[in-house]
């Protein structure tokens, strides 16, 4: 510590410090008598550690780009499905939490990109307003599983309550989404979406009725019954456009319906057996033949009067039942008593009318019975219209025959034994295990 | 003073032995507010299987009572399906007989049903199947999983894919991971006993193996049991109004997913009207929770 000014000789020299650099400077006569090191050495360094990023100032200076460029995307997510700009402020705000949150502020750039799409997702869902997972997922290209698990994820993490959306919401939307207007396509192919939708949601509700809708995918749904609106309408002329070709009239998105197209199928298929079985009721048909590929014509009349149908087909298949039951029981007079038996024990459990034995009963109204194992007595016999997922039962479910143990029994050593390897199987199996080494 | 002797016949006829009062909550004294051990957790539903086995022990146990204590208070119990909404609570009149403690009365607590309320029905009739048991029970000693794998014909052992020897047995049905720690998960099996025999099985083995192992701790970690109620349902119907227990995806999963509070039991319930509960430590709350969901189902069975 300099005592004396080499410039005018005073003594009183001061510490003063410029920024942090510690000065000694003469109050006399203003010169830096002597200066401390700018520089740190190593071994001045008491806390030899970087600061780091998420610590710095720089976090809350400036958002993280992958937040940044999230937002970029969410946003340009809410353009595309044209939500309101308080919506749209909305999905941002909530972007920002679940990114921050600890369970996603690591997972990978993907999922943070699907954690963007359930935000969308979620305000839409709070709003009222008609999105399907499906739609989301198309935009982000993933597929609705992996959509499902980050949106499950999600909506724990952040305690968000999960409203039920219904097929009918979607349909306004999903039809306006066909462009088919007049200006757009040629005359014979315009409809105007308000027709389009009235029809749809005519046969969508017939469908429900008919138990095709419950627990299944939505969209393929919407788009057969779409499909069929639109052809119903001027059944004439549309009669001969496949669904392909009608997407690619519409304009509908590839992405949304290619990957779909096999279910488009099968509901399409479910769909024209419905509108079959009501067709056939129809009185002025007078019991002639309806095929589902030609019965888009009697659309129509079918929609018209769908709840005068479905009672009165209900209706007739019941009285098929007991007729086939009275029959049955009146040919099968020398195995009454083994019949009384079993119909002893189908009443006890089933308070309807069963048929006793219904080996040859063959049921007009499902002749797909006989393809699919289900057993005689089997409850949905009953029905004429169920869900297709019981009626096609593939394999039936055998259930195996309980043990009677009691858990604390003796057990045997010989089975035990049975599990064990003996010494020649052991060595045998490193010398192949060797051999596989020494190969690979 | 007035000891009301008519008995009030549970829903499905089973009438108390006579003379017998038939207490739900037998003993009253100011320091026992609660039930004792002898009822059930409170009666909501006189329909469950297991309140059947409960109340057939607690006859039993009614029998000791009345010989050890002449007097007893009665407990009239109002049958619950007079107040359906509010099972929680019963309604509970007593008879003061001269000289006894002053009495308590369970409040009649209308909260908010954490359970759907259910009127007082028929029992169903349908009986869940029990369809896995995964149990744990500890070795209590370490293993040396590369000598079980080399030494025992029905183990697989891949430590980078998973850090647990997994063995089976044909007899009962079963899988067990066994951890290096001694600790062993049993599962596969159809029923709580067949379990416990699978366990000792296994234990069996790892002791012929050469290692010293007990069977210490075990225990039932979840009942998954299924039924089918053999009518269809309407799932979107359940989701609206049972929607604080619901939850209904068609897009990520087909059937709707109800937890159940009381008991804490997930079920799986699909338009086929096949039920598949889960979730449950005693066989008692399968079925508690089917016979809890069988009325509600029932009200979104729609023939068309």
């Amino acid at each position: 510590m300099p005592s004396s000014c080499p410039e005018c000789g005073s003594s009183n020299v001061v510490e003063d410090d410029l920024y942090s650099q510690r000065q000694w400077v003469c109050v006399d006569c203003g010169s830096v008598v002597s200066e401390g090191h700018l520089t740190t050495t190593v071994s001045d360094e008491t806390q030899g550690r970087a600061v780091p990023y998420h610590a710095s100032t720089e976090v809350l200076k400036k958002p993280c780009r992958n937040l940044i460029a999230g937002f970029s995307r969410v946003r340009a997510l809410c353009r595309i499905l044209r939500l309101s700009s308080d919506m749209e402020s909305a999905v941002v705000s909530l972007f920002e939490r679940a990114y921050n949150h600890p369970n996603f502020i690591f997972v990978t750039l993907t999922k943070k990109e699907i954690l963007g799409g359930c935000c969308v997702l979620s305000v839409c869902r709070q709003c009222n307003w008609p999105v399907a997972m499906g739609t989301i997922g198309y935009l982000l290209g993933v597929d609705n599983a992996t959509l499902g698990t980050v949106y499950r994820e999600f909506t724990k993490a952040l305690n968000i309550e999960i409203s039920t959306i219904g097929i009918m919401d979607m349909l306004e939307s999903f039809c306006y989404d066909f462009k088919l207007g007049p200006q757009q396509v040629e005359e014979v192919f315009a409809e105007p979406p308000q027709r389009l939708v009235d029809r749809t949601s005519a046969l969508i509700e017939l469908a429900a009725d008919a138990w095709i809708v419950t627990g299944r995918q939505p969209l393929p749904l919407l788009f057969a019954a779409v499909y069929l609106a639109w052809q119903s309408l001027n059944p004439t002329v549309r009669m001969k456009y496949t669904f392909v070709k009608f997407c690619k009239i519409g304009k509908a998105p590839e992405q949304s319906w290619h990957r779909s197209r096999d279910s488009v199928v099968k509901r399409l298929k479910e769909l024209r057996d419905v509108l079959c079985k009501l067709g056939r009721e129809l009185p002025w048909l007078r019991g002639g033949t309806v095929e589902p590929n030609t019965v888009v014509p009697l659309v129509d009349d079918i929609l018209k009067n769908h709840r005068a149908l479905l009672l009165r087909a209900v209706r007739n298949y019941e009285q098929q039942l007991q007729n086939e039951s009275q029959t049955a029981q009146t040919t099968e007079c020398d195995n009454e008593l083994s019949d009384s038996n079993r119909s002893e024990s189908h009443s006890s459990t089933t308070p309807e009318l069963m048929d006793p034995d219904q080996a040859g009963c063959e049921n007009p109204a499902d002749k797909q019975a006989t393809d699919c194992q289900l057993p005689p007595d089997h409850w949905s016999k009953r029905h004429l219209f169920l869900p297709p997922c019981v009626k096609n039962r593939k394999r039936q479910r055998v259930d195996a025959p309980q043990l009677e143990v009691t858990g604390d029994e003796e057990i045997s050593d010989s089975e035990i034994e049975s599990y064990i390897r003996s010494q020649d199987e052991i060595e045998m199996y490193l010398k192949v295990q060797k051999e596989l080494k020494k190969m690979a | 003073m007035e000891q009301n002797n008519s008995l009030t016949p549970f829903p499905q006829g089973l009438a108390s032995p006579p003379g017998a009062m038939t207490p739900v909550m037998p003993i009253f004294s100011p320091t026992m507010r609660y039930n004792t051990g002898l009822t059930p957790q409170p009666v909501q539903n006189t329909n469950s299987l297991s309140l059947l086995e409960e109340q057939q022990r607690q006859q039993q146990q009614q029998q000791q009572q009345q010989q050890a204590a002449s007097q007893q208070q009665g407990v009239m119990v109002g049958a619950s399906g007079q107040t359906p909404q509010l099972y929680h609570s019963q309604v509970s009149t007593t008879t003061a007989l001269p000289g006894n403690t002053p009495v308590h009365t369970t409040p009649l607590t209308p909260m908010t049903p954490i359970t759907p309320a259910t009127p007082a029905s028929e029992s169903s009739g349908i009986l869940p199947q029990l369809q896995n048991i995964v149990s744990t029970v500890n070795l209590g000693c370490k293993l040396d999983l590369k000598t079980i794998a080399l030494r025992a014909r029905n183990a697989e052992y891949n430590p980078k894919r998973f850090a647990a020897v997994i063995m089976r047995i044909r007899e009962p049905r079963t899988t067990a991971l066994i951890f290096s720690s001694g600790k062993m998960v049993c599962t596969g099996a159809k029923s709580e006993v067949q379990s416990r025999l699978a366990a000792r099985k296994y234990a069996r083995v790892v002791q012929k193996l050469g290692f010293p192992a007990k069977f210490l701790d075990f225990k039932i970690q979840n009942m998954v049991g299924s039924c089918d109620v053999k009518f269809p349902i309407r799932l979107e119907g359940l989701v609206l109004t049972h929607q604080q227990f619901s939850s209904y995806e068609p897009e990520l999963f087909p059937g709707l997913i109800y937890r159940m509070i009381k008991p804490r039991i997930v079920l799986l319930i699909f338009v086929s009207g096949k039920v598949v509960l889960t979730g449950a430590k005693v066989r008692a709350e399968i079925y508690e929770a089917f016979e809890n969901i069988y009325p509600i189902l029932k009200g979104f069975r729609k023939t068309t």
